[in-house]
């Protein structure tokens, strides 16, 4: 087998959702607006944004948990946008996720032997006395014992929750694990704990991961790249070093700005945007920032700004800074 | 300085259970003291024993707690003090709010209820307060229902709820979480601005070192039911005494600043489990018998006070 130049590819990736407005009314509102993304084998890939951003829209559609209205994605170089049945199935095995609350997202009424054996009876067809070895072994991997298996999630810890949570996801092998804000419910010592985890298991396997979050510390620390979006929109993605540094959007410097620090010396700055983020159905037809940003200008009303690479690989949808 | 809120030796048991188990803190005139730990270090009930809102089961016993000099042993005191001398800005603002009264009806009723208002005067005063959290359009916010409006917005109002009895404290109980952080850090800087322009205190609990470093000007670092060290926050971010504070500050910095963060083995002790003399021992890289068996000392260094038999001096430290 050859080695794939990429794990995931999305190209003009679009979710539009009909929302009823009125009697016989309807507006549509675009969760995901054209994004193209792409992570290479053993990257990390973190997608920030706020609240109705639109990153756990695009989760989904990637896993395709969701059919995307417009667009195409690439797992390994295959499309699997219109995949279906047996075929899906067996793609799913190569793309797994690990939630965001690890108690909501195991069954309570399963072993957590069962819960991992679970992508591999699915996906592999293996029998659950077949499944019994990779399952202890996975556990053990992930930093628990063998005999976890025969406990309930009621039985563990938040953090032993999510080790299982994320034995279930690697079982199957995968090239791609979306990681859906894996650690904004743990505590600070077990965040860590959970973060040189994810890192080993990505080094020792060569693992995609898209990691989703809002919490920008963590971010720093795992991204090697990094997609910043608002309102359905990628407007800026680059090496995350770089963009960490030197942001170019706006509604990137005001993220990056208002992001606490673990440094007395370091104060936040939040006067820079005007307002709340708006729906995603009042959205101006140009910027989505349009109405908040401190530097628009007439231009960027009613006349979108695509992506511009300003750097390698480094690209920004603004017309000022661009 | 006289302390304005002093408290010592608070515990807290519930059906058998230690939750707090002797909190040691002081909250001076004018100063934002941020209270951290992680989940079970006992931060809200220490924040709820203050002001008497303890699940029923609960019992309370202090060794000394005054506000302003003033004995606050006795519940009755703590009662009355609750909204009119110390204010609550709680951690889920749309949660805390009625959702079946309009915002206005809400702070209303608070200032009649806190100040002897009439309708009218309360009103006029309502939309000052209302004013006075930033709120823009403050007629639309008094005759909206919380859920027409944002997260953000609705943490601003009960932000003005906690300000309407002119209160010399104002405790906040991760007044952010869940909120965005563009959003986090105008509800910070705001409460931060209200607290100084009424010459108030603050108390901000939070799991957030982050939110600390920005806003609180001295810290408290709570482990199983305790406070374990305590000092200016530039002292405990450059290197705290106790070695818990001390790695959960190092962990925060090199997830910061890209480095590795050396973990904490282990895990945060339940409720009820069998506890060393001091409770962080078995994780602790440093600890030896004594910590097992002998009640650590408090030890007053480098700005700080901590528990522990083997504190970490910075000028130990290697930089």
């Amino acid at each position: 087998m050859t080695e794939a130049a990429t794990t995931l590819e999305l190209k003009d990736l679009t979710r539009v959702f009909e929302i009823k407005t009125g009697a016989f009314r309807h507006a549509d509102l675009k969760a995901v607006d054209e994004v193209n993304l792409s992570i290479a084998p053993g990257r990390t890939l973190a997608v920030v944004g706020e609240s109705g951003s639109g990153k756990t829209t695009l989760a989904r559609l990637i896993l395709r948990l969701l059919e995307p209205t417009g667009g195409k994605v690439f797992l390994e170089n295959t499309d699997i946008t219109d995949m279906d049945g047996t075929e899906l199935e067996r793609m799913r095995g190569r793309m797994q996720i690990v939630f965001q609350d690890p108690y909501d997202s195991l069954s309570p009424w399963q072993t957590v032997g069962r819960t991992v054996a679970e992508p591999l009876v699915l996906h592999q067809d293996l029998s659950i006395e077949e499944a019994t070895e990779p399952v202890a072994r996975m556990l053990e991997r992930v930093g628990l014992s063998p005999e976890h298996a025969r406990r309930y999630p009621h039985e563990l810890s938040g953090g032993q929750a999510q080790r299982v949570g994320i034995a279930r996801a690697m079982i199957t092998n995968p090239a791609l694990v979306v990681l859906d804000e894996p650690t904004s419910s743990l505590d600070m010592s077990v965040q860590s704990q959970i973060l040189l985890l994810l890192q080993s298991l990505q080094e020792e396997r060569n693992i995609s991961y898209l990691f989703i979050s809002h919490d920008l510390t963590v971010v720093r620390y795992i991204a090697h790249d990094l997609a910043v979006m608002y309102l359905g929109k990628v407007v800026e993605s680059g090496p995350a070093a770089e963009v960490f540094a030197a942001p170019r959007h706006p509604y990137t410097e005001a993220l990056l700005k208002a992001a606490p620090r673990p440094d007395p010396s370091y104060k936040t700055d939040h006067v820079y945007l005007v307002g709340e983020q708006p729906s995603a159905l009042d959205r101006a037809p140009g910027c989505p920032l349009y109405g908040r940003c401190p530097i628009a200008e007439e231009v960027c009303a009613d006349t979108p700004q695509h992506l511009v690479e300003i750097g390698p690989r480094h690209r920004v949808a603004c017309w000022k800074r661009t | 300085m006289r302390a304005l809120l002093e408290l010592t030796g608070l515990e807290v048991e519930i059906e058998g259970l230690p939750i707090l188990r002797g909190v040691d803190l002081e909250v001076r005139p004018g100063e934002i003291l941020g209270v951290v730990g992680e989940t079970g270090a006992g931060k809200s009930m220490t924040a709820r024993s203050i002001l008497d809102l303890l699940p029923t089961a609960a019992t309370v016993s202090f060794d000394r707690c005054t506000f302003d000099g003033e004995d606050f042993i006795p519940v009755r005191a703590r009662q009355q003090a609750r909204g009119h001398r110390i204010g609550f800005v709680p951690q889920r603002p749309r949660g805390s709010l009625n959702p079946v009264f309009r915002v206005g009806k809400q702070l209303v009723d608070t200032l009649r209820r806190l100040r002897g208002m009439t309708r009218r005067e309360a009103k006029g005063e309502a939309l000052n307060l209302l004013r006075s959290v930033h709120i823009t359009d403050p007629e639309r916010v008094y005759r909206s229902y919380p859920h027409e409006l944002s997260g953000g917005m609705c943490q601003r109002v009960c932000i003005a709820i906690a300000l309407a009895g002119e209160p010399e404290l104002i405790i906040a109980d991760e007044p952010t979480t869940g909120l965005d952080v563009t959003i986090q850090a105008e509800i910070l800087r705001l409460l931060r601005d209200v607290i100084s322009e009424h010459n108030a205190a603050g108390m901000l609990i939070t799991h957030d070192l982050g939110v600390v470093a920005d806003v609180c000007d001295r810290v408290a670092v709570m482990y199983a039911g305790r406070v374990v060290n305590l000092g200016a926050t530039e002292e405990i971010y450059r290197g705290a005494l106790h070695p818990y504070a001390n790695r959960l500050v190092s962990i925060a910095t090199s997830l910061d600043t890209g480095g590795t963060p050396r973990e904490i083995p282990g895990r945060v002790p339940n409720p009820g489990d069998d506890l060393a003399a001091c409770a962080f021992a078995p994780r602790c890289s440093r600890a030896d018998t004594d910590c097992f068996d002998q009640e650590p000392p408090l030890v007053d260094a480098a700005g700080q006070l901590a528990f522990c038999h083997h504190p970490i001096h910075p000028a130990k430290v290697a930089r």
